[in-house]
């Protein structure tokens, strides 16, 4: 019983931290139709620049953590200004062709700066050691990367469904055209919104630095468990990318607790579960016909 | 308030709208009138910007919009209440209705639309599909009166509604048209058409084949019906 | 640079020079006999140019080759049988994968004339290169790849390995098991390497006096590690010995070390590398035993080879680039002595071949198995205080013999 509640700990720990990853891209397929296959090397980026600023600057974690979305916001900016929006007008393949290609770039251009074998990372001041929950111990900083995951979804949720441009974001999502019609330049939220998936993608990147190994590749496998993630959550669906998130976490932690090699094999089973029984995923809308 | 000279549209290799002219003047009621596929919604697009194949020029408030994008077209006083309604269901209908900015000085205000639409204000925190058809027609023109817009276009406000409410949306045109707000409309209901508009074009295969006023329209009724093949 | 030289030469070696000395005592020397094909030696490496094992081998050795040449026409001058100008390296890239490494192998043999290939990481692109050799009848000699099949079933006569095996990476357990850690728990990615790895460990603990608790199979790749680091803590071990390599490495480690785990057992690392501990930090591996094939702040010897390195590298050398050299060297070395560069000319020069080197102590070149057995050690990774330098990141706590660290000769393997 006490290793299950572990595992439980562990799995929704886990399961914050996906949510977090996910969160950027459903929120850019959704406003954008895009599928991001480059948010595994955003993610990537995010926790490379804490690296480099933490060796080059001296910049700590907690300075990380407001840096370095800001930077990935203006680099998405930037990307979606120069290549994204050229192809948005074309078939959903293109963009997700060229996002393809730009992880590739992204990649190499960060294996030539920065080698292959990973970057050293330090553990956050006062964010080593243990806690005690009941019977279970938690690792200090995975607590930490739960509560502020947790955190950040609220605020992400609260904006899309509490706030004006929340609304905005809503309605162009569902259907640009229409908004277009009632006098919103959805082009204009666009932009933004791509940058915003991107701050996303690095912030999760900066929590990954003090618990993950940080090298050119550590996006490219996660990128396919995020988007199994958003699969199961409903495409572009926000609240099922994060409910998705934790339960992948839990799927995986039982899965090494009881299935052991077969726990990532149990995530992709999960994933044509509920593709079986609900196509359109948890939370996603049937496409208007 | 709104010029359409020569105009033409084309979906691909087909050429659905063909030398079209047609004004709607401020406070005036005009009706589109056709057969299914005779081009009327292509008109309201064209008209909103959505459909970008075409050639002609359209002057709204004596001004060329042909190159303004949809955006500005609205903002510009153009409300446009497509034939499914538009209505968003990731939104309530509070935020349906607030959705657009208003572009008017006239615009209704919150009073005004709770006032001829209580509806709006009883389920203003339901998503907007929740609403029966009826209650989205309603919802989808109390957002453009909201907004302000001075031209409205009306695609087929009455398909699929009871006679009852059918009723309704006539009355509130009529208050519309006596606010000096300008309207297009699409219409196969014809008896629906005669009640409420001044003038009529009749539109066949892309074409403005005649121009009627309410009086001829009414006289010729079965001889229109006829050719609409009802 | 003299002692350097001296060191390299092997008693084969110096016998051999010092007979054509001899021979040509009394007048100018002449140009020595020589028989190469294409007139020229080519010595191929090919590694990992671009992936995990870039830094652990990759570019760099190429310097260390060169170093290797540079040292072999030092020492013979003008009585070298292989003039500068007739030594080429080509390079290329396997991408650790079996079907390009097998590709580029071909190419290597056949279009750029290659005499030799070296290096090859990645077990299953190792076994793909000796696979190719041997149908080629030309030499490879692998320097970077853990698989004992490379000696064992399928070894052959035109294959060699170097620096290290699975097995012999289990050699430091025993060390472990003799200093009070008893009880372990293995984790292992579950593939090929892993479960080689799991048995080869399993075996050197128990023959320690050791108990293996469990063995957890995890996947490969895998970021996530926390439930397995908790289920392996949870029979209460000594010591927890992971397998996993590389990028998957450092993510067990890192969660190890936050898990608190690290307070009940201490880590043992099957396959770790001095890159591995420069990339993630001397703090997180501090007090992990492994075992290494060498290192470059043994001895002085070794340290003069790093210093020369770095001026050329800005790196200190790892295992592999010493053992490029060491294999680079004794081949040149070997062609010297033979006259020629044809493959089974060599094959007599080497198998057998006692041989101390810069990266070769109390080394032999087993005719058995083509296994070069030599001295291995057992590294702990020093506390961060203990640092001196940049690179300075091992202790050695013990030697293990060369007889121990590769004992038989692999009964699998016939020739």
């Amino acid at each position: 019983m006490d290793a299950f509640l572990q595992y439980t700990v562990q799995g929704l720990a886990a399961g914050g931290f996906y949510a977090l990853a996910a969160l950027g891209l459903a929120v850019i397929f959704g406003a954008l139709g895009v599928v991001n296959f480059a948010h595994g090397s955003f993610y990537m980026l995010g926790a490379v620049a804490s690296a480099v600023l933490l060796d080059v600057l001296g910049i700590q974690f907690w300075a990380a953590l407001v840096i370095v979305p800001i930077l990935m916001f203006i680099f998405g900016i930037i990307i979606e200004l120069l290549l994204v929006q050229w192809l948005l007008k074309l078939d959903i393949l293109y963009n997700f062709l060229l996002t393809f290609g730009l992880s590739l770039v992204l990649v190499d251009l960060v294996k030539r700066q920065y080698g292959v074998s990973g970057l050293p990372y330090e553990l956050p001041a006062g964010l080593g050691g243990l806690l005690q929950i009941g019977s279970v111990e938690v690792p200090s900083y995975q607590l930490f990367v739960f509560l502020f995951a947790l955190a950040v979804c609220l605020v992400v949720w609260f904006v899309l469904s509490k706030t004006r441009v929340g609304m905005i974001v809503r309605a162009a999502t569902e259907e640009p055209e229409r908004a277009r019609a009632l006098g919103i330049n959805v082009s204009a939220w666009v932009t933004p919104v791509f940058g915003f998936g991107v701050a996303l993608a690095g912030l999760a990147g900066v929590l990954a630095a003090p618990f993950r190994a940080i090298t050119a590749t550590m996006g490219t496998n996660f990128i396919i468990i995020l988007f199994a993630i958003v699969v199961i959550g409903g495409l572009g669906s926000v609240l099922g990318a994060v409910v998705a998130g934790f339960l992948v976490g839990l799927v995986e932690a039982y899965g090494q607790g009881y299935a052991g090699t077969f726990s990532q094999v149990l995530i992709f089973v999960l994933m044509a579960v509920v593709i079986a029984v609900r196509p359109a995923g948890l939370f996603g809308r049937k496409e208007a016909v | 308030m709104i010029e359409i000279h020569g105009l033409s549209a084309n979906y691909g290799e087909a050429r659905v709208l063909n030398d079209v002219s047609l004004e709607v003047h401020q406070g005036e009621v005009v009706t589109l009138v056709g057969r299914n596929g005779a081009g009327k919604t292509t008109m309201l697009r064209s008209i909103m910007g959505l459909h970008r194949d075409l050639s002609g020029s359209i002057s709204f408030d004596g001004k060329p919009i042909e190159k303004w994008s949809p955006n500005a077209r609205a903002r510009a006083g153009i409300g446009w209440v497509p034939d499914d309604r538009g209505i968003y269901a990731s939104l309530t209908v509070a935020e349906n209705l607030t959705l657009p900015p208003v572009v008017h000085k006239d615009a209704w205000s919150m009073e005004q639309i709770h006032a001829t639409f209580p509806r709006m204000r009883e389920r203003r925190s339901s998503m907007g599909t929740q609403l029966s058809g009826g209650e989205q027609q309603m919802l989808a023109i109390a957002r453009v009166l909201r907004m302000g817009s001075r031209l409205l276009l009306l695609d087929e406000p009455s398909e699929g509604l009871a006679p009852v409410i059918v009723q309704r949306i006539g009355e509130i045109i009529r208050e519309i048209k006596a606010q000096g707000v300008a309207v297009l409309l699409v219409e196969q209901n014809v008896k629906f058409a005669s009640t409420v508009a001044d003038r009529h074009y009749l539109l066949s295969q892309g074409r403005v084949v005649e121009q009627l006023s309410n009086d001829d329209f009414k006289a010729r009724e079965v001889e229109l019906l006829e050719h609409l093949g009802m | 640079m003299t002692t350097t030289r001296s060191g390299l030469v092997t008693v084969t070696g110096f016998a051999a020079s010092a007979l054509m000395l001899a021979g040509c005592a009394g007048g100018p020397p002449p140009a020595p006999e020589s028989d190469l094909s294409n007139d020229k030696v080519v010595i191929g490496l090919l590694n990992d140019q671009s992936g995990v094992y870039k830094d652990l081998s990759g570019p760099n050795s190429k310097v260390a080759i060169e170093m290797a040449i540079e040292d072999y026409l030092a020492e013979y001058g003008d009585q070298a049988v292989v003039t500068e100008d007739q030594i080429e390296i080509v390079m290329a890239d396997t991408q650790n994968k079996p079907d390009v490494a097998n590709t580029q192998a071909q190419q290597m043999y056949d279009r750029s004339n290659a005499d030799v290939i070296l290096d090859v990481p990645a077990s299953s692109a190792a076994l793909a290169v000796a696979e190719v050799a041997n149908q080629k009848k030309k030499l490879h000699i692998n320097i970077s790849a853990a698989t004992t099949e490379l000696t064992g079933a399928a070894c052959n006569p035109y294959t060699f390995h170097w620096a290290y095996n699975t097995q012999m990476l289990a050699k430091g357990a025993a060390g472990v098991v003799e200093d009070g850690g008893e009880t372990w728990s293995l984790v292992y990615p579950d593939y090929a390497f892993g479960q080689d790895m799991v048995k080869s460990f399993t075996a050197a603990v128990e023959d320690a006096g050791g108990t293996v608790n469990e063995a957890i199979a995890t996947p490969f790749p895998n970021d996530n590690f926390s439930t397995f680091i908790t289920r392996a803590a949870s029979t209460d071990p000594d010591v927890i010995g992971t397998m996993a390599a590389g990028g998957d490495l450092i993510n067990f480690v890192k969660q190890f070390n936050q898990s608190g785990v690290r307070d009940q057992a201490q880590l043992a690392v099957g396959l770790m590398f001095i890159t591995d501990i420069h990339s993630l930090g001397v703090d997180e591996f501090s007090g992990t035993t492994f075992t290494d094939a060498w290192y470059w702040n043994y001895d002085e010897q070794n340290r003069e080879f790093a210093d020369r390195f770095l001026d050329l590298t800005d790196t200190r050398p790892s295992f592999a680039h010493a053992a490029n050299y060491s294999a680079a060297y004794q081949y040149l070395d070997a062609i010297q002595r033979a006259g020629t560069d044809d493959a089974d000319a060599i094959i007599e020069e080497l198998e057998g071949l006692k041989v101390d080197d810069v990266f070769l102590r109390n080394g032999e070149i087993r005719a058995g198995d083509h296994s070069v057995v030599h001295d291995s050690y057992v590294a702990k990774v020093k506390d961060a205080a203990d640092v001196e330098e940049d690179w300075d990141y091992e202790e050695i706590t013990a030697t293990i013999p060369a007889e121990d660290a590769f004992p038989d000769v692999n009964p699998n393997c016939s020739m």
